[in-house]
């Protein structure tokens, strides 16, 4: 070449975000795969949870009545649901976002420290891992205090904070797919259904809590994951270390589990901001032979654009010094990062629906991972297109079911019947 | 026959795919995002045909010319689906120029237009090899193994990786030639295609006599060869007439 360096061109950095958010994502559907193949025991144990309040199935019913059982646990559930986040969204009315905030933390304590721990019990049974009571104890004890304080503490580490929210995710995407196969089908379906409804429709809880919150100007207490922000090549060194700075202060709210909820007026030069997010689901377990505890967590199940990257932007020079006055004048908006945010229910279903898929066969695992893949791009595209919370499980979630069910009844048979003849094209 | 075995099989196939996405691929992600997106297409044109075809199967015939036609078929209609590929790439090639001329950076080069293409190629081939070949290997994990009748020389994990890598190949670089016809227009570069492309699916057929394999796979890898050559020849060509027009 004659040039002894080429100019960077925009495929060096475009669709940065959108990588950075699929990593984790597929990273947490990736180990829940893994987790339900090694752990996979023909006898699932017979959990009384509020998802299978209505009906328990078993194999030997018809499918009539395996359909209406698995329709009437999802409504039960749903309706669950909808009481507990319309009591969210009283209680954030209320101001009491101490309460919310401890709550968060509580949860995040018991999935990472009792579902975790059976996980954990469950895995060195499996290997016959040699470690004693008391080991485990003191491992597992730091492991989810560790986990509470990534939670909280806005100046952890932000590759922490992201590995214990995906790991929280691994966790109760697992202890889901223990449920039986049709109710699992119908519950995906009726909380793909029950988001689109909740987000969109003017009477909706999240929509409600959303709007709360951007009128008071106030982050919603949730469990968030938050993509790093991606620092563009032109900011010159002595603004991106203040940007940075000041983005790990504004870091600091959203990382302790709320969210930012940037006011679209704020700041037209420094770039669009989208309304808020947070959106909280219940996450139901309980245990063996106890009566169902109610044990609702503080999910988000949204997709949050924080800002625009560097698209809108003028001209690359002054965009350091844009993002610079962008932060002294107005205290909010971002500068030239942008950063994706996605709550942690939408994790749990995506995984919950590739585990059920693994639980039949891989080649549904692969056909439900393109598609979730796919819907999350789409939903992206449309959140980049629209500028407002926009619920992300309808999407990925009807386009996984349906391959699902296409790769099961249709795909199978074509693709085996070619390779087991060695035919292939 | 244990996880080592079934992990080889595995890399057998997805190896090279791997070592190219490693070195080109992860470092810009928008050619992650065009991977993705291309195994899709592959994976939706797959469900399609299987769907046409649910009727008549299984095939419980010992000729060949059903499966001639079912082979026949697929490859045309997912021919077809290239020139739809080309033709939502071209939009998108409008559109980055039009974005890159905004932020006041370079338009793309013809090296970036090809790590496209190798990227859509490689989507291609990796949905290929995932379906076919992976998808069919969990009993390979376990403590036994699986022969065909017709080729009892290997088992059959091992064929259809050895035949997975050479459609994966032939996948990968002739995404890159017919790109690169459509964009110059020239005629042999994009009849090339799909002629390697229905070759290679009919080559496979020969498997379906007794002791095909042992013919039909060194076929295969010369279709492999040819594919190869034919494509370094032309990026080679191309590049420096670029170069020398440049200058």
């Amino acid at each position: 070449m004659a040039q002894n360096r080429k100019p960077t061109t925009i495929l060096d950095s475009l669709g940065e975000e959108i990588v950075r958010i699929i990593a984790p994502v597929s990273t947490c559907m990736f180990l829940v795969v893994l987790l339900v193949t090694v752990l996979n025991t023909d006898s699932s144990p017979n959990i009384t949870t509020i998802a299978s309040i209505a009906y328990n199935e078993t194999s030997s019913d018809s499918i009539w009545d395996k359909l209406k059982g698995a329709l009437l646990n999802s409504l039960a559930f749903v309706a669950v649901i909808t009481v507990t986040t319309f009591i969210l969204v009283l209680l954030f009315y209320f101001r009491c976002t101490k309460f919310l905030k401890f709550y968060m933390g509580f949860s995040a304590l018991v999935v990472l420290g009792f579902m975790g721990g059976e996980i954990a019990l469950f895995l060195i049974r499996v290997f016959s891992f040699p470690i004693d009571c008391v080991t485990f104890v003191v491992i597992l004890l730091n492991f989810a205090v560790v986990g509470v304080l990534a939670v909280f503490l806005p100046k952890m580490p932000i590759l922490v904070t992201q590995g214990y929210m995906v790991v929280i995710g691994i966790l109760v995407a697992y202890w889901f797919t223990v449920l039986p196969e049709w109710t699992t089908w119908a519950l995906l379906v009726a909380l793909a259904l029950y988001d689109l409804a909740a987000v969109l429709l003017p009477g909706g809880p999240l929509r409600l809590l959303v709007e709360l919150a951007m009128s008071r100007d106030e982050e919603i207490p949730a469990l968030v994951y938050e993509a790093r922000p991606v620092n563009y090549h032109e900011v010159d060194p002595r603004t991106a270390n203040v940007a940075r700075t000041l983005w790990r202060g504004r870091n600091s709210g959203s990382s302790s589990g709320s969210v930012e909820i940037l006011d679209s007026n704020s700041s037209p030069e420094v770039g669009l901001s989208d309304g808020g997010e947070g959106r909280e689901t219940r996450v139901v377990v309980a245990r063996e032979n106890q009566n169902s505890e109610v044990l609702p967590e503080l999910l988000a199940p949204f997709v949050n654009r924080e800002l625009e990257g560097s698209g809108t932007q003028v001209d690359g020079g002054r965009e350091g010094n844009a993002s610079m006055d962008g932060w002294a004048i107005e205290g909010i908006g971002l500068g030239s990062s942008g950063a994706i945010k996605l709550g942690l229910g939408d994790f749990i279903f995506y995984s919950v629906l590739v585990g059920r898929a693994a639980m039949y066969d891989f080649m549904t695992v692969y056909a439900c991972y393109l598609a979730i893949i796919a819907g999350l791009g789409i939903t992206l595209m449309l959140l980049a297109f629209y500028r407002k919370a926009l619920p992300a499980l309808p999407v990925s979630i009807l386009l996984g079911v349906l391959f699902y069910f296409s790769t099961r009844f249709l795909l199978e048979t074509f693709v085996v019947q070619c390779s087991v003849n060695l035919i292939m094209f | 026959m244990t996880v080592a075995a079934g992990l080889g099989y595995a890399l057998l196939a997805l190896g090279p795919s791997l070592s190219l996405f490693v070195s080109v691929i992860s470092k810009k992600p928008f050619l992650i995002l065009t991977v993705l997106s291309s195994t899709l297409l592959w994976l939706m044109s797959l469900i399609a045909l299987s769907g046409a075809w649910r009727a008549f199967l299984p095939l419980k015939t010992t000729r060949w010319w059903p499966y001639a036609i079912l082979v026949i078929t697929s490859v045309v209609f997912q021919e077809g689906l290239r020139v739809l590929f080309w033709k939502v790439y071209k939009k998108l090639e409008d559109i980055l120029d039009s974005f890159a001329d905004r932020v006041s950076k370079p338009r793309l080069f013809l090296t970036d237009k090809m790590q496209i293409a190798l990227a859509g190629g490689l989507g291609h081939g990796v949905a290929h090899a995932v379906f076919f070949c992976l998808s069919l290997l969990t009993p390979a994990f376990g403590p036994a193994t699986f022969y065909v009748d017709r080729c009892p020389q290997m088992p059959f994990f091992l064929i259809s990786a050895i035949i997975s890598l050479g459609f994966v190949t032939i996948h990968t670089f002739s995404m890159v030639i017919a790109f690169n016809g459509f964009a110059e227009g020239k005629r042999m570069h994009q009849v090339f295609v799909p002629g390697v492309h229905l070759a290679a699916a009919l080559v496979t057929l020969i498997n379906l006599s007794s002791g095909g394999c042992m013919v039909g796979i060194p076929i295969l890898y010369f279709l492999v060869a040819l594919t190869l050559i034919y494509c370094g020849n032309m990026v080679w060509k191309r590049l420096t007439e670029d170069r020398s027009r440049r200058h």
